[in-house]
């Protein structure tokens, strides 16, 4: 280091003690003008050498302890304690520097708020920068093997997504910003974990636990984990429309831990489900699976058939994680076994299942697995949903049902899927009799006909019939929606009732 | 990542590292409404055929029968799973007795009491134990062993001798000289409670991570190679959870200690691997195997690969050496319902019991297994270590057939400031303890 630097250093050092009285530790100095951690406490010794007095001094001492059992002891102490605590030790002991300040506090905790301070600054910046905190550069051991996964989630929106088919949300996604990182980044983490805890017994099993191994960990996580967050975004994107409760409540329902590979997709098109995405990010939801291709040409089809909002995404969370749109804690994938994230107009359901039952079975199957396979039956589905589509129906209702509510009515992404059985609790907006505009949780699919009891019948009675196998399991998700839609208490009101609207779904099919 | 003229030449020293802790997961099992009979009756399988086989060589002559087979006078041996009635023992019952009885509801630190006695049980019956060499005071509820004797004229059976598993064989330590290598461990943090001293756990982890010290204790520190936290990491107040909701501000307040962890924890994992266990006064699970402490805690910390959050008791291979080791509650209850002369000696008992928590699930929390016991030791540790105890202490035990262990009770770092350094070369420890006491 120059010369004149270390004097230009000297001297603020000197000026944050003796003018600001902060406590400059080495630690702290080092952070904060990027210099090794053994140089800053050259630093401060020389500091402390040039500038006697009106300063107190901590030096931390460290080696062994004379006594019967070895103990290695590292202390802090003044200035004045400095000779006394020497002698404690056996033998040499090792005299640093530790900090600088104006006066010894009290509490000596206090000696530690600044850094901690500024490791708290670090630790808030975002996840894909590297700094000093991260990367330890600055300590005096090189540790090669350590590897830090930075999640697919960039901060800003213009991040291509890698899988993320869904061209459409890209331009979703630049608004949306306000990403609970911690949120996002749990769920990332948690399918890490699975694929970390795994990889990580077998490959340090074998005795290497080198970073050879942590490649392959960290590559199929971050493929998933920049799925997710593509998902994610997407979601986060369609807040405006919907409640932005319900999308905050979805990030702890995506907290949970999901172990299975699957649960990446899942997560994904569960906080698409919760938001209205027009894009669909239910494309995302789908990559992971792999189906993501086939998703893609579904939305395309689908736009093309009339603002498809619903992407048959849907259909492949079987796995729960369903975002409760109500549940503040963090539900494991157990919490809601029974509510699959299938978005599904009720009222489109019933229509789609009265036309397409063979698609219902497949669906059903779905609901009722909560693995990865049932995507496999999903994604026929999806073809055979586009076709449907095509015919001008069951897709294109869903999304119609939603366009005479309200333009503001973003649901979460229905599953334009013809009948499926997939429930997913969506928020739907939408005018009320009133006027009001009013958001509530829905269960779609067979769910919604159950708790719609007063709603349109046909459609109900269409979808029991459909759905029949499903109905065990839409059991306690019914109870389950009235108890989110009263926690849901984002400000909207909340019915659990569909409002009469249903019968416009029905107009809307007239009208193509 | 030498930033300055002078490269840092120290590198960390790596090892290798398997988890064993697949045993402790609940992942698959299903709670179907069963009670605890099951895990009982799995723990008296699998140990009485192992008593069985050590039995026809301890007593080839005596025979073996039932509690229910046994015969008056006839000298014999049986097998089966200890009982222990206590007076003092807290039970539901007594809360709703008609007439309080002279035993106090509030409950002190062991319910020992002179009037205790064994019971053994098997899946005929239970017998009252009699006898001067079975001292009630050492055992506890749980313990399966084999027990030679006979019937007295009263019922009873009196003991004459007591056969317990003994340890359970243990893989060859890795005899080869190599390096030092020093794995630490530290429980007890207890980040975020009015008596723990952030500048203290400061200290230990520029320590380990290689920031304080010069080149020759950064070259010590370089051959940390491993960091076990044993339990207690957080400590929330416990007022503020007794379930009641919370208004907003206290909620920051119980996320405040787990956002300082995390922090704290991202600056280890930084630098070298880093394994976490969950402990009574964690955000995890309560009953015992506990289950790692989410992910999600530990939004920056997760994200290395060198950070490992485990079950409690965790077991682990590191260079083919084998550790075992909880958060300290399967000896703390060992403490309430029996005794000995320090903490070592509970652990040195449940490894020759084979069993890590015998008292599970009678007095310890516990999940009701069908058809296993997680808790049977079946391979000897080379370190079986305990978390969240008064002080330091290590001894090492040996076994009849040359098994070696090291034992260490780490203690509780917010109190003591006292981590614990083991070298993988030999299993000699020593203490690593920090001290920031400015005043006086």
């Amino acid at each position: 280091m120059a010369q004149t630097q270390t004097l230009a250093l000297v001297e603020e050092i000197e000026s944050l003690v003796s003018d600001k009285l902060q406590v400059v530790s080495y630690k702290w100095l080092s952070r904060n003008y990027m210099i090794s951690s053994n140089e800053a406490k050259r630093l401060l010794q020389e500091f402390v050498e040039k500038h006697d007095g009106g300063l107190e001094v901590v030096y931390a001492l460290s080696g062994w302890l004379k006594g019967s059992h070895p103990s290695y002891h590292i202390r802090l102490v003044t200035g004045p304690k400095l000779a006394e605590a020497q002698q404690e030790f056996d033998g040499n002991c090792s005299i640093q520097v530790y900090s600088v300040q104006a006066s010894i506090p009290k509490d000596p905790a206090v000696l530690w708020n600044a850094e901690f301070i500024q490791a708290e600054e670090l630790f808030k910046q975002p996840w894909s920068v590297d700094n000093c905190l991260r990367d330890n550069r600055f300590c005096g051991i090189s540790s090669s093997f350590v590897q830090r996964n930075v999640d697919g989630m960039p901060v800003v929106a213009a991040t291509p997504l890698t899988k993320a088919s869904v061209g459409i949300g890209q331009t979703k996604m630049n608004v949306l910003q306000p990403q609970k990182n911690i949120a996002h980044d749990t769920i990332p983490r948690a399918d890490l974990k699975s694929e970390d805890v795994v990889k990580d017994v077998k490959s340090e099993s074998n005795g290497t636990g080198s970073t050879g191994v942590h490649d392959q960990v960290n590559k199929p996580s971050e493929d998933k984990e920049k799925v997710v967050p593509a998902g994610k975004k997407k979601a986060q994107s369609d807040k405006s429309g919907s409640s932005t409760g319900g999308s905050l409540a979805s990030f702890w329902g995506r907290a949970s831990a999901k172990p299975k590979p699957s649960s990446v997709p899942v997560e994904s098109s569960n906080t698409v489900s919760n938001h209205n995405a027009t894009e669909d990010a239910q494309a995302s939801a789908r990559e992971a699976d792999g189906s993501g291709d086939d998703d893609n040409q579904d939305v395309t089809v689908r736009r093309s058939s009339n603002r498809k909002r619903r992407v048959v995404f849907d259909l492949s969370d079987e796995d729960e994680d369903v975002v409760s749109l109500s549940s503040p804690e963090l539900p494991k994938k157990q919490s809601s076994q029974d509510s699959k994230q299938k978005d599904n107009k009720s009222s489109e359901k019933a229509t789609l299942n009265s036309d397409t039952k063979r698609e219902n079975k497949p669906m059903a199957k779905e609901e009722k697995s909560s693995d990865k396979k049932a995507n496999q039956p999903f994604q026929e589905e999806l073809s055979v949903i586009n076709k449907c589509t095509n015919n001008g129906k069951s897709s294109s209702e869903k999304p119609q049902s939603c366009a005479p509510d309200i333009s503001v009515n973003k649901d979460s992404t229905k599953n334009a899927a013809p009948g499926s059985p997939k429930r997913r609790k969506v928020m739907k907006t939408r005018i009320d009799e009133r006027g009001r505009e009013v958001t509530e949780v829905v269960w779609e699919g067979e769910e919604t006909e159950a708790k719609k009891a007063d709603k349109v019948a046909t459609k109900k009675s269409e979808n029991n019939v459909s759905t029949n196998s499903v109905n065990s399991s839409s059991g306690p998700a019914t109870k389950k929606t009235p108890a989110v839609a009263n926690t849901t208490g984002k400000g909207s009101k909340k019915t659990v009732n569909k409002d009469p609207k249903q019968g416009n779904i029905l107009s809307f099919f007239k009208r193509v | 990542m030498g930033m300055d003229s002078e490269k840092n030449s120290l590198c960390r020293l790596q090892c290798s590292y398997a988890s064993l802790d697949e045993a402790f997961e609940i992942g698959k099992e299903t709670y179907r409404g069963q009670q605890y009979s099951q895990i009982y009756f799995a723990r008296l399988h699998l140990m009485r055929t192992l008593l069985y086989s050590l039995v026809s060589q301890w007593k080839p002559q005596t025979p073996v029968c039932t509690v229910l087979g046994l015969e008056q006078g006839k000298e014999c041996v049986i097998v089966g799973t200890l009982y222990k009635h206590m007076k003092l023992k807290p039970c539901i019952l007594d809360e709703y007795s008609k007439e309080r009885s002279a035993v106090p509801l509030v409950r002190p630190h062991n319910f020992m009491h002179d009037d205790d006695y064994l019971v053994l049980e098997d899946e005929s019956g239970r017998v009252k134990l009699g006898g001067d060499l079975i001292s009630p005071s050492v055992f506890v509820t749980g313990i399966v062993v084999a027990l030679h004797g006979k019937e007295t004229g009263a019922g009873d059976f009196s003991v004459l001798e007591v056969l317990e598993a003994g340890l359970p064989p243990q893989i060859e330590f890795p005899l080869k000289s190599r390096e030092d290598k020093y794995i630490v461990l530290v429980s007890g943090l207890n980040v975020g409670s009015s008596d723990s001293n952030p500048l203290q756990l400061q200290l230990f982890i520029d320590h380990i991570t290689g920031h304080l010290g010069d080149e020759k204790e950064q070259s010590i520190a370089s051959q940390i190679v491993h960091v076990v936290i044993a339990g207690n990491s957080i400590g929330i107040p416990r007022g503020l959870v007794n379930g009641q909701n919370l208004a907003s501000k206290d909620l920051s307040r119980i996320a405040e200690p787990i956002k300082e962890l995390d922090i704290l924890l991202n600056q280890i994992a930084a630098g070298l691997p880093l394994d976490i266990m969950p402990g009574p006064n964690d955000p995890a699970n309560f009953s015992l195997p506990q289950q790692p402490l989410h992910r999600c805690l530990f939004p920056g910390s997760a994200a290395y690969n060198t950070f490992r959050s485990c079950t409690n008791p965790h077991s682990f291979e590191i260079d083919n050496i084998r550790f075992l080791g909880t958060s300290g509650q399967n000896v703390d209850d060992l403490e309430k319902y029996s005794d000995a002369k320090d903490k070592l000696e509970f652990m040195e008992r449940t490894l020759r019991w084979r069993h890590l928590a015998p008292t599970a699930p009678n007095t310890l929390g516990c999940y009701p297994y069908t058809d296993s016991d997680p808790f049977f030791i079946e391979s000897c540790p080379h370190v079986y270590f305990v978390g969240n105890q008064d002080k330091y202490e290590s001894r090492v035990i040996k076994g009849s057939e040359g098994q070696f262990v090291r034992l260490i009770s780490v203690p509780k770092f917010s109190e003591s400031g006292v981590a614990v350094v083991v070298n993988l070369r030999d299993l000699e420890c020593h203490a690593l303890s920090f001290g920031t006491q400015f005043s006086s």
